[in-house]
């Protein structure tokens, strides 16, 4: 085909789905988490050089943004394991039907916010 | 890395307004994607009122129904118009479908129709497949055997492994799943997409077929299998209700488990 025809709109018109949804998602959460650990490598590195370089992190985790982000990667964790088990399934060979995958993919979502609010319970000592 | 953005010549601009002559009460705005090559514009999105009175009640019925009252320019493939041969295959309100079994009334609002995604456009909502056809003949798509055609004799197939091919037989080849499969728009020329990857397993799965090994071989590649990341948009837009996502894996597991 020639250079001067045009390319149709794909990403600009296509509906969303829950199922292509939850993997762009996925992608970005598993980047995200990449990151994130390296982060929690780092702020353990610190403690060599010192106690009052761990707190500097420490106390900017204490703050309001610091625990919002915190919770952030809570979801982020919970999310991608959760999302990771439902692609195990299908790499055994379960779960294409499209209901399937929806009702899965919904469970997912809800999971991994029960799982956030479960792991800041925890974390508070609530139980 | 793939583009996410239109090229310069793809952007769409808003085109002609062609306004209801029928004095009709039940009108129904229908926005669709034009291009003509011979004038060297953009592409640009028209917008007819259609009589919805006298309207069969398909997609395809409306664009037959422009084509006749309104605009006898616009250029769409259509044949057989009840769901076998997948000509009229286009996106219709977001979602890759057949216009001719897809019922307007399913749709709220104004009715957007757009060429298939991400395809080259040859005129208005016809686009370029010839890609997706090079890449169905890289498969083989046809009963391999070690039968010279001298032996003179049946090859058999019982019903248990004839009831393997269904949901897949059924695929008529109409893209709408591959191009509605994000891994195909940003790697179309290297991965196979959903379309030819369930017709691969078809014949993969086909108890007569002596060249299963091969094939499987030939299809275990990090491009041209392993880009499908179980999106599911080809399972949600295929119009006949098959599982290409379920063919893939399928494909996948096999490989997995030799």
């Amino acid at each position: 085909m020639q250079e001067k025809n045009p390319l149709s709109p794909h990403l600009q018109i296509y509906k969303w789905h829950i199922s292509s949804l939850l993997s762009i998602t996925h992608r970005i959460v598993g980047v995200v988490n990449i990151f994130i650990i390296i982060f929690i490598c780092l702020w353990c590195l610190t403690l060599f050089f010192g106690q009052s370089n761990y707190q500097i992190i420490q106390s900017t985790l204490t703050t309001k943004f610091g625990k919002f982000l915190i919770i952030s990667i809570c979801w982020t964790f919970s999310f991608h394991i959760l999302n990771e088990i439902r692609h195990l399934f299908w790499d055994a060979g379960f779960g294409f039907d499209l209901k399937t995958a929806k009702i899965t993919g919904v469970s997912v979502l809800i999971g991994s916010l029960i799982l956030t609010i479960l792991f800041y319970l925890i974390g508070r000592n609530f139980f | 890395m793939a583009q996410f953005s239109l090229p310069q010549n793809s952007k769409i601009e808003v085109g002609q307004y062609f306004k209801d002559k029928t004095k009709s009460r039940n009108l129904k705005k229908v926005n669709v994607y034009r291009w003509d090559p011979s004038t060297g514009k953009n592409p640009r999105v028209d917008t007819f009122e259609v009589d919805m009175d006298n309207c069969g009640p398909k997609v395809l019925d409306i664009l037959i129904k422009i084509k006749n009252d309104i605009d006898p320019s616009l250029t769409f493939r259509r044949s057989c118009a009840h769901g076998v041969c997948g000509s009229c295959a286009m996106n219709i309100d977001g979602i890759n479908g057949l216009a001719c079994i897809k019922s307007h009334s399913d749709i709220n609002g104004d009715l957007n129709i757009y060429p298939l995604p991400h395809l080259k456009v040859v005129k208005d909502l016809i686009g370029d497949l010839t890609t997706l056809y090079k890449q169905y003949e890289s498969i083989q798509p046809w009963l391999k055997v070690d039968q010279t055609g001298t032996e003179q004799t049946e090859l058999r197939q019982s019903q248990k492994e004839r009831e393997k091919l269904d949901g897949y037989y059924e695929c008529i080849l109409c893209a709408c799943c591959s191009t509605s499969c994000p891994s195909y728009w940003w790697n179309g020329d290297k991965y196979l997409g959903p379309a030819v990857l369930l017709q691969a397993y078809r014949w993969i799965n086909d108890s007569r077929d002596g060249d299963k090994k091969e094939r499987l071989k030939k299809v275990a590649d990090e491009l041209k299998l392993y880009r499908c990341h179980t999106i599911m948009n080809c399972t949600n837009s295929c119009p006949k209700g098959l599982n290409p996502a379920k063919a893939i894996g399928s494909i996948k597991k096999m490989l997995a488990t030799g």
